[in-house]
């Protein structure tokens, strides 16, 4: 609504207000002659006038409902970007923790096996007598690549 | 009088509003970077011989990385539902 922007608000104020006065003068004021001589012309522009009139009040009643659920929803979607990067830092701290917790867990495991895994005698005449035969080693590194194990034709 | 009546009559059409779709656009939130990275590539044994120990720790590598991808991807689900329930509440 162009017209809206173009023109302030009281310029459709009075003009309704000019219709209603007009059509009001045409019906009260009979004895002043001009509105006696052009009764219909003056109650015909004064109805355009009101048409006009109450059609931009509308117009202008509308905007105003538009522009503040505008602002309402903009209000809403400024909180929503707020609590979305609230929830964002809380997910980033939740995951830090997590994976430091993972990763320390991963090293204690390692450490366990450098420091009481492989010291262990049992462990170590195992280790002295049974070599991992190549066909585990290459299921396990086909599991790891997730790849078909590839199979040797005997 | 006729000519009042039609024309209250289309002072009362006039009064009514039009339905106007409001012109406000969302962003897309933003993810967090550290939930942005590749799940790396487990770990293989190129060592031949390799001894019980050597396997055992590399097993323990590929389950650690395991976890860690499970903890980034509980992170994508979390992080999708929060996200989808804060953008039905503005929509509401």
């Amino acid at each position: 609504m162009w017209l809206l922007n173009f023109l302030p608000e009281w310029v459709f104020h009075f003009i309704l207000l000019a219709g209603v006065l007009g059509l009001i003068a045409s019906l009260v004021l009979k004895f002043i002659p001009f509105f006696s001589t052009y009764k219909l012309p003056v109650q015909v522009v004064s109805i355009l006038l009101m048409v006009v009139g109450v059609w931009f009040e509308g117009a202008m009643s509308n905007q105003a409902a538009w522009e503040a659920k505008v602002a309402q929803v903009q209000a809403k979607v400024a909180v929503a970007e707020v609590k979305s990067a609230e929830e964002n830092t809380k997910i980033v701290i939740k995951v830090v923790k997590q994976l430091e917790l993972v990763r320390t867990r991963g090293n204690d495991i390692i450490k366990y096996v450098d420091r009481e895994v492989a010291t262990d005698k049992e462990v170590i005449k195992f280790v002295e007598n049974c070599p991992i035969p190549k066909i585990i080693i290459d299921t396990h590194n086909a599991a790891a690549l997730n790849q078909p194990v590839a199979e040797e034709k005997k | 009088m006729k000519l009042l009546a039609f024309a209250f009559t289309i002072l009362l059409f006039l009064t009514a509003g039009c339905s106007t779709v409001v012109p406000v656009t969302v962003k897309f939130p933003e993810v967090p970077s550290m939930l942005l990275d590749k799940c790396p590539q487990l770990k293989t044994i190129e060592i031949n011989p390799t001894s019980i120990v050597d396997y055992t720790k590399t097993v323990t590598l590929n389950y650690t990385t395991y976890y860690e991808c499970a903890v980034k991807n509980d992170a994508w689900v979390e992080w999708y539902r929060i996200q989808k329930h804060i953008f039905e509440e503005v929509s509401k």
